[in-house]
């Protein structure tokens, strides 16, 4: 039984003359007890599909061709009134965030409750513990009683789900419902969702920017590109023998857990922003495809057999290069030495001051030129570590060894050893950035501090941005006027200003789309290769981690539980915490 | 549960010192003025060698600290001096005048709260209407207006031009004002006199609404945009995709968040509008701890004046720990910090 079927959906907004398209002859059929995923990266228009499922479009957007419709009635003639009685009854949602995503003023037990009793059901104490249960969460009874913000993100994640499926619905829409937990957390997210929908038969959209993700949950997917659906077929045929360019290059823009480690393919350029798409001719790909054909630029591809591509067979001709990220020579001097370090905070009490250990027992060295990996789930004591390295947060007690020099634990000395021998690069670039600044100025930070000249400077932005691939141009912009991965450029360029010996990179990844990773795990093997920099890499991302650093540490409630050569830790794991953390990775693609 | 009251009392405790530095700074200053407590405590006939003799006696001829440390061992003894001008025990004029005062600005709290909030959350549901525009303007228009203003305005119109209502006084001359706290209201009721409470609900009238309107435009435009705020969070988003209705969205789940920083906005807000009350008393005649302030100025009445400033300061102080107490309590993540 079809429960949502778009027939040729468009969803567009009338701005200023211009005809903004967010989804256009968007064809899929999502039938009871399937798994449809939605896949592409940000930029794509994938939830947009939700949003016009809950007649929640941002202003201004409707839904203005084509048919979308759920069971037999027609979501764009529907009125509000019926849309709002089968939300949260027929047609359920799991969210992204989900701590942002329960009121934080209300008890779970308000929350559960008021929504049972919008769905009629009288016993809704036992209902509510029922469903907790059913998504494994222990103490459902005294969960009821707590606040959000004394649950973690995972659990969060269980009570949401659990309301979702507090109806039986017939649709659930989950919008990247793992995005903002830990590996071994998405993991189990993903086999309850599963499982609560194979419970019921209800049908889910899974969207996700992950295609390793959709491999491991979905039966179906959609690849979206700019708003325009390029592929659409069985999971297992989409996503291990793609046929579209775009499915193939971010197929191969991903690194891999397992077999050989293999270049990423870099694919050139970003997606187009929504105005700049009104305007494009032909295949909405076609600026970006690696394997594109002088007629591409003109004629809109229809779907054949689900591919809209008028060159299928041409994605045989996607390869990556041959070469492997070189590792550096074994034998260089260590450029950075922790030795027992020991950190803990004060929790704040009345009487009794209890102490949080961040980071116990922390000894690892990074030899120069040499990538190493920190990975390990959130709280595990992996930004302590950057923290401590970087002299942010004392050490309560351990050596930092810098080249060989012992730095003192506190004070100017230790400041100015450190301020041109290591720099840090910040998970998130758009709050690393003064916003009030320009490029140029950001990047040359370092220097107006020790009183360069103006010429000095310029000159060194022209440098700066060329190698880390950024046009001239973009010293004069400010933060805002770039895109996420431009962004974390120009956060690397700032970094390299002073020719650092040794790089913290805490999570600088995390937030991009594929390709962007892949650009920006490139730029930084070919920066080392040019300027000769260590990096101790912080990411909860196994497979990134394999394919940019030769070593690896693995962090574990404040302890360092193993490290080794990232082949062997990964091939022949020897601390339990490592298996599960290697078992929860999602399969390759 | 536990750790909420330690909070409070530890609010309390943090409320000692600033009682002392206040009163010490109000010490200071009065006795940096050039007036003489010991001249004007003496007949004016008084020769120059009795007047030094009263200052010894006084203990005026010593250090402003040691003065001030005589003081307060009397204040802790709950004796705040005589009265230059009157006559009589300081904490008594006090004690007597600040009923009147504490029912005024409570009854204008309660105004400014419910036109505030009531106002606030109408201009948030009608947004994007052109209600919303008028009371936009509005809004900003009734900031400006300051309280003697309002209170000046009332007067005149529902007490002179169309008189409605009384402004002279808390009570009708002809009544018998009940024995007992000294709270009109409150005597009345448990005496039962309506026709007293009536007659004081009327004097209150128009100098609370006075005070309330200045106090409300404020509450309304903070507890207004933080409701904007809290529409943009997830859990909005996720309580309308789970069907629930608009009216219960904003009622049930968006004000209980809104309403926090517009809480500690009113604490800073009734801080000052315990200082309104003085105009507004002398504009009504109340006879509350304004018009004991202004006369005591007037007549540089030094006990009096120390002991109305800190009568004031301990009221702010137990508005916002009051506020605080509230906050503690809508709030389970301040809770648990």
């Amino acid at each position: 039984m079809t429960v949502l079927r778009a027939e040729s959906v468009s969803v567009s907004a009338q701005v200023q003359g211009v005809r903004l398209r967010v989804l256009q002859n968007l064809d899929f059929v999502l039938n009871a007890g399937s798994v449809l995923g939605v896949v592409g990266e940000s930029g794509a228009g994938k939830s947009m599909i939700g949003r016009a499922v809950a007649g929640a479009l941002p202003d201004g957007f409707v839904l203005d061709a084509g048919r979308l419709a759920y069971a037999s009635s027609d979501m764009g003639t529907m009125s509000a009134a019926h849309r709002r009685s089968l939300l949260g009854r027929e047609i359920a949602f799991i969210p992204q965030e989900p701590m942002a995503a329960l009121n934080p003023a209300l008890t779970i037990g308000q929350q559960f409750g008021g929504h049972l009793a919008r769905l009629g059901m009288s016993d809704r104490q036992e209902r509510a513990t029922a469903m907790l249960e059913a998504v494994h969460l222990r103490d459902a009874g005294g969960l009821l009683q707590r606040y959000p913000h004394q649950l973690s993100g995972g659990m969060c994640q269980r009570v949401l789900i659990a309301m979702a499926f507090a109806s039986d619905p017939k649709l659930v829409i989950a919008d990247e419902p793992t995005t903002a937990l830990d590996v071994t957390v998405q993991a189990q997210v993903l086999r309850l969702i599963r499982e609560m929908q194979e419970r019921v038969g209800t049908a889910v959209l899974f969207i996700t920017h992950d295609l390793r993700l959709a491999s491991e949950i979905c039966d179906d997917v959609l690849v979206l590109y700019a708003g325009r659906p390029v592929e659409f077929g069985p999971a297992a045929r989409v996503l291990a023998h793609p046929s579209h360019p775009y499915t193939r290059a971010l197929q191969l823009s991903a690194p891999v857990m397992h077999g050989e480690r293999r270049a990423l393919f870099s694919l050139a350029g970003q997606m187009p922003g929504l105005r700049e798409f009104a305007g494009l001719q032909g295949c909405v790909f076609a600026p970006r495809c690696p394997v594109v054909q002088p007629d591409c630029g003109s004629v809109v591809p229809g779907a054949v057999n689900g591919v809209s591509c008028l060159y299928p067979d041409a994605v045989d001709r996607i390869v990556v290069p041959q070469f492997l990220p070189a590792s550096p020579a074994s034998s260089s001097e260590p450029v950075l030495e922790v030795s027992g370090l020991h950190c803990s905070f004060a929790k704040p009490g009345l009487f009794q001051r209890n102490r949080v250990v961040a980071a116990s027992d922390i000894s690892f060295r990074v030899d120069a030129g040499e990538f190493v990996g920190l990975v390990g789930e959130s709280g595990s004591g992996k930004s302590t570590v950057a923290r401590l390295v970087m002299g942010l947060t004392l050490p309560d007690s351990g050596d930092i060894k810098l080249s060989g020099d012992l730095l003192p634990a506190s004070g100017g000395a230790s400041r100015r050893m450190r301020l041109g021998a290591m720099q840090m690069v910040f998970q998130d670039p758009q709050s690393a950035l003064n916003p009030r600044r320009r490029v140029s100025d950001i990047v040359t930070q370092p220097m107006r501090a020790v009183g360069s000249s103006e010429d000095e400077m310029a000159a060194r932005v022209e440098v700066l941005l060329a190698q880390v691939g950024l046009s001239r141009e973009i010293g004069q912009r400010y933060p805002a006027q770039l895109s996420g991965g431009q962004r974390q450029r120009v956060n690397i360029a700032r970094a390299l200003c002073v020719l650092p010996k040794l790089l913290v990179a805490d999570e600088i990844v995390s937030g991009l789309d594929v390709s962007v990773q892949a650009q920006l795990l490139d730029l930084l093997l070919r920066l080392r290769a040019e300027l000769g920099f260590a990096m101790l890499f912080i990411s909860h991302d196994l497979a990134v981690v394999r394919y940019l650093c030769s070593r690896v540490l693995v962090m574990h409630r404040g302890q360092i539980v193993e490290q080794g050569e990232t082949e062997a830790v990964f091939e022949a794991p020897q601390h339990d915490y490592t298996r599960s953390l290697l078992a929860a990775m999602p399969a390759d693609i | 549960m536990r750790k909420t009251g330690w909070k409070l009392a530890r609010r309390v405790l943090v409320s000692v010192p600033i009682l002392l530095v206040v009163s010490f700074l109000l010490f200071a200053a009065l006795r940096l003025l050039p007036v003489d407590p010991a001249a004007m405590s003496l007949p004016p006939t008084a020769t120059l060698a009795e007047i030094a003799e009263k200052r010894h006696a006084m203990g005026l001829d010593r250090s402003i600290p040691a003065q001030y440390g005589i003081w307060l061992d009397e204040a802790l003894h709950g004796r705040f001096g005589t009265s230059i001008s009157l006559r009589r025990d300081a904490g008594a004029l006090v004690a007597n005048a600040l009923p009147a005062t504490i029912e005024l600005a409570v009854c204008a709290m309660i105004i400014a709260s419910a036109l505030g909030l009531g106002g606030g959350v109408l201009l948030f549901y009608l947004r994007g209407t052109w209600v919303e525009v008028v009371g936009d303007l509005g809004t900003i228009l009734l900031l400006s207006v300051p309280d003697f203003m309002w209170a000046l305005l009332l007067l005149l119109v529902f007490g002179v031009l169309v008189p409605v209502l009384p402004f002279m006084g808390r009570i009708d001359p002809g009544l018998s004002v009940p024995r007992g706290s000294g709270f009109l209201l409150f005597d009345a009721l448990s005496a039962g006199d309506f026709a007293v409470l009536r007659s004081a609900l009327r004097h209150l009238a128009l100098p609370a609404l006075a005070l309330g309107m200045a106090f409300a435009p404020a509450i309304m435009r903070v507890l207004r945009s933080s409701l904007i705020d809290v529409y943009h969070e997830d859990y909005i988003r996720q309580t309308r995709l789970r069907g629930v209705g608009e009216v219960r969205i904003l009622l049930g789940h968006a004000l209980k968040n809104a309403i926090l920083p517009t809480l500690t906005l009113m604490g800073v807000q009734f801080g000052f509008l315990f200082g309104g009350t003085l105009l507004i008393e002398v504009i009504y005649g109340t006879p509350g701890i304004g018009n004991l302030m202004v006369d005591a100025v007037r007549n540089a009445d030094l006990p009096v004046i120390q002991a109305v400033g800190l009568s004031y300061c301990v009221m702010v102080l137990a508005i916002s720990m009051a506020i605080d107490a509230m906050v503690l309590m809508l709030d389970p993540r301040a809770r648990a910090i």
